[in-house]
């Protein structure tokens, strides 16, 4: 278990969903730590939960049960202005599909973030910008839009707007799922790279090759961890 | 800028939503941009009609009337406006004001004027004839009113099995009991050795059962000519003169002339010729064709006027035109009546150069006297010869036949016309009754009068006369130097056509209503405002109306069609909205992932209704700028060529034959102001249901 302080912090965790008049539990018992600077895999398969339990640690769903605590934050005790506030401020968000705004061109995506939080300048918000799209190696395609772009460039834009607030953590729901699988390694070079300059992962995936990079993983069955934080990648990828 | 930029991204992504919402309103503004520029324009012209031909910028009426005061005739066609008690001073205290130009008295009135007939006319020129002893001429017109009197006599017999004789007054079956005596040979061999007995007959017997007498209505403005003539600046005379400063007379609208007063087959002519040059053809079209009907039906119109010199005339040049050999002058002017598109013009110039000298164009020509018979306001009935002294038009308004039905008479004219007690009818009635040897007395004293009481000689006025109008100052000087010859009351009134009459006698009589010109530039609210303020404090008894209230029915017209575009714009902008609303819900559920995921990274609730805003104000600038654009590229263009009035009213509604709108800030201003509220209030339901987009649904196609 890692000693650094935790950012994320999950007690006793229980998410129900409501479909109708029937109660389909998504998360059971889910205590869980992330510390600064760990690069966490969830894993499991399709149904298991990973995307709901990302959804809590990012703030854009509450639990049912437990307690979901973000850099500190109980997240059941925020209005939803401080979950937005939080969302912007602390947390970095990938997702599957890229999501990004499809009007806008890579730069004007990644400034979107610093233009909520209005706290730089043009000239500074411009620098960070072009920065983290040379850091991603995206920088030359600055003016394209979404589908000016590959999946791959999509997906580094992404990164880079997931980064450019300089959050606390990075969720990534699925990076690599809707790409080929030498840009999806490219990625996960990347966000490994990342990793190593000090940023904050967690990302959910189902796909081995990926698992067998974390740093830890998380393995998730019918919404429950069964495997908690220490064993290794190879010795979870033999058993996956 | 940010949201800008996405709002203006967007409507160039989203472009079946943005092309059907950016049709709408650049429609919507079109229309309301075209709308309030025709409408203004229209306001404008109306205004010009109104204000410059009769109206004034502002009217005044007694605040006692009882009915509106509607100076084109209104919906009730009630005429009870009371008077204006003390014009003098209205007028005095009200041109005192700054910005006041002047200030017109009036009175509006309808009134008959009798034609006279045919016979009528013949018998007038045989009289001449034989005052002036010309023997042919004589000769002539005896032949012609010999057969008019024999035509007259066929006509009552056929009429006769028709008619119940029981509805003819006395003095036409009286009529009808001599008509024989007056066909037979014997009253015309004896005509030489009476002659003027003889017309005595045709004209007291015989000329009141001819028919067809040609009677009209007249609308009239009794008004102060002189001041009138200088203050109403679309008033031009045509033919003729004013009527001398001061002084009694009548001023056909040029219009009223031809329409009314104008021979009627001529009229059918001059009608046609109008129509053909619109390009309508005799062959096709049904209008024209019955003018043709009417003319030849109507042929006594014309073979009744021509004695037998003017018949030959006539019957010569038909018979060239025709071609043909016919003697009977009545089948010639029927086959030369039945015109085609091809011999319109050579046929209308025959006319005019060989018929129409020989009749009797006008009933009433530019000169003659006539007696126009009114109704007082006591319900007599009432009349008052008048000389003609020409015809006149509102610039502009020559056609319109709302502009072209008021006449224009003096105010002493109209106030006898009216019933008003005026000098000079005072001192009419005092010498009937001096001539006659009547006295009038009260009822009070009536017994006593009659059975030998001891009621004094004095004479008392009982014929409704106005207190306030029996001022001692109306008896001028001049009328004593003109005053009435004691025998004869026809000479008095031929004695007033020449009276010269003071501003005092003009001002100080009955006045119904005033017109009041304001300087150029003067705004007519505050006016009308200061007017009112000096009603109140002077006492002056007044209602205070602008033009568009005093015009009654047609001023209020602009404000109909104001009602129906507003109506009809709400009507589009409501279908608009409605439709703009769907679509930009279904925009709004398009892109539910690319909200969510902005909730998700960050943005508040308040900033996706921002970015909704925005996206909408930014829609309004754009489309409500192109909506601007093409309508004032439409109002330039129809400012240059200029809308072309299609009927009478219209060209009464533009002042002219043509109408040529301007556009102004204002319109452009209020259609934004429009725009920017439909854009707003559509986008705020598609706007509410983004800001209750949850971050989740950036999720959506995960697991």
């Amino acid at each position: 278990m890692n000693q650094r302080m935790s950012i994320v912090r999950l007690q006793q965790v229980d998410k129900d969903y409501h479909l109708g008049k029937v109660i389909v539990p998504a998360l059971r018992q889910i205590d869980l730590d992330i510390a600064a600077g760990e690069f966490t895999v969830i894993a499991g398969p399709s149904g298991s939960g990973k995307t709901t339990l990302l959804n809590l640690i990012g703030c854009v769903d509450i639990a049912t049960q437990g307690t979901v605590s973000v850099d500190g934050h109980d997240t059941a005790k925020l209005t939803e202005r401080e979950l937005t506030r939080l969302r912007l401020e602390r947390l970095g968000f990938i997702f599957q599909s890229f999501n990004l705004v499809g009007v806008l061109d890579a730069f004007q995506n990644v400034e979107f973030p610093l233009l909520l939080q209005r706290k730089l300048g043009k000239a500074e918000r411009r620098e960070r910008v072009m920065d983290l799209l040379k850091a991603v190696g995206i920088d030359s395609h600055a003016h394209h839009r979404p589908n000016e772009l590959s999946g791959g460039q999509r997906q580094r834009v992404a990164i880079a707007r997931a980064l450019v607030t300089q959050p606390r953590i990075v969720l990534a729901d699925e990076p690599t799922a809707n790409l080929d699988s030498a840009t999806g390694n490219a990625i996960v070079d990347l966000m490994e790279k990342l990793n190593s300059q000090g940023t904050t992962f967690l990302f959910s995936t189902h796909d081995p090759r990926v698992v067998g990079r974390a740093g830890r993983v998380v393995r998730m069955v019918d919404g429950r961890i069964v495997l908690p934080g220490a064993e290794t990648a190879a010795s979870l990828s033999t058993q996956a | 800028m940010i949201l800008i930029h996405i709002a203006l991204r967007n409507l160039l992504s989203h472009k079946v939503k943005s092309s059907i919402v950016g049709g709408l309103l650049v429609f919507g503004t079109l229309l309301v941009v075209l709308g309030q520029s025709l409408l203004g324009s229209l306001d404008r012209s109306m205004s010009t009609s109104i204000v410059n031909s009769m109206s004034g910028h502002i009217q005044v009426y007694s605040k006692d009337a009882k009915d509106p005061l509607a100076l084109f005739g209104g919906m009730g066609g009630g005429n009870e406006i009371g008077h204006l008690s003390d014009f003098p001073k209205i007028r005095k205290t009200i041109e005192a004001l700054p910005g006041v130009a002047a200030v017109v008295p009036m009175g509006i009135d309808q009134a008959v004027v009798f034609g006279g007939n045919i016979l009528d006319v013949q018998l007038e020129q045989l009289r001449a004839a034989e005052k002036a002893k010309d023997r042919r001429r004589i000769l002539t017109l005896r032949a012609h009113v010999r057969r008019i009197v024999g035509m007259l006599e066929n006509e009552l017999k056929n009429l006769k099995g028709f008619t119940d004789e029981s509805r003819l007054t006395e003095e036409m079956r009286q009529g009808i009991r001599d008509l024989p005596g007056v066909v037979a040979d014997a009253f015309w061999d004896s005509f030489d050795a009476d002659p003027l007995g003889h017309l005595e007959v045709l004209e007291n017997k015989i000329a009141k059962l001819a028919i067809g007498e040609d009677m009209f209505f007249l609308r009239y403005i009794g008004t102060d000519t002189e001041r009138f003539r200088k203050v109403f600046d679309r008033f031009e005379m045509v033919d003729g003169m004013p009527i001398p400063p001061g002084q009694r007379g009548f001023l056909f609208n040029k219009l009223t002339y031809e329409e009314q007063v104008k021979h009627k087959t001529a009229r059918r002519l001059d009608k046609m010729k109008d129509r053909m040059a619109e390009g309508f053809a005799i062959a096709k079209d049904e209008e024209l064709q019955q003018a043709i009907k009417l003319n030849r039906s109507q042929y006594k119109e014309i073979t009744y006027q021509l004695d037998d010199d003017a018949a030959a005339l006539v019957r010569a040049a038909v018979q060239k035109e025709l071609g043909s050999t016919e003697a009977a002058l009545e089948k010639l002017v029927d086959a030369f009546m039945n015109m085609d598109d091809s011999n319109f013009a050579r046929r209308y110039k025959v006319f005019y150069d060989v018929v129409a000298p020989k009749l009797r164009l006008y009933a009433v020509r530019v000169g003659d006297t006539m007696t126009i018979n009114g109704m007082t306001q006591s319900g007599y009935s009432t009349s008052v010869n008048v000389k003609v002294y020409g015809t006149f038009r509102f610039r502009s308004l020559d056609r319109s036949a709302l502009a072209g039905s008021a006449n224009i008479t003096d105010l002493m004219t109209y106030r006898d016309l009216f019933g008003f007690m005026t000098a000079d009818k005072r001192s009419e009635i005092e010498q009937l009754q001096k001539d006659s040897g009547i006295k009038q007395v009260t009822r009070e004293d009536a017994e006593a009068d009659l059975f030998g009481g001891a009621a004094g000689e004095e004479v008392t006025d009982t014929t409704g006369v106005t207190p306030t109008d029996a001022p001692a100052a109306a008896t001028p000087a001049s009328l004593a130097a003109t005053a009435p010859p004691a025998d004869n009351a026809r000479t008095f009134a031929a004695s007033l056509q020449q009276r010269v009459y003071s501003q005092d006698d003009i001002d100080s009589g009955i006045v119904r209503n005033a017109a009041i010109m304001l300087k150029p530039g003067e705004n007519e609210r505050d006016l009308m405002q200061r007017i009112k303020d000096l009603n109140d404090r002077e006492k002056l008894g007044l209602q205070v109306v602008d033009w568009r209230t005093a015009s009654g029915i047609v001023g209020q017209f602009v404000g109909v069609i104001y009602a129906v575009l507003a109506t009809s714009i709400l009507v589009i902008f409501i279908v608009a909205l409605v439709i703009m609303n769907n679509s930009m819900v279904m925009a709004t559920m398009e892109r539910t992932r690319e909200i969510g995921t902005m909730r998700a990274i960050g943005a508040q609730r308040s900033e996706i209704l921002k970015m909704f805003v925005v996206e909408a104000l930014v829609m309004a600038v754009v489309f409500g700028s192109a909506g601007c654009a093409i309508a004032g590229a439409i109002v330039t263009w129809l400012g240059q060529v200029g809308i072309v009035a299609r009927n009478d009213f219209m060209i009464f509604l533009f002042a002219g034959p043509r109408l040529h709108p301007f556009l102004s800030l204002t319109h452009i201003v209020v259609a934004f102001v429009v725009v920017f509220l439909v854009t707003l209030i559509s986008t705020l339901y598609p706007a509410l249901l983004a800001t209750r987009i949850t971050p989740l649904a950036a999720m959506q196609d995960a697991e």
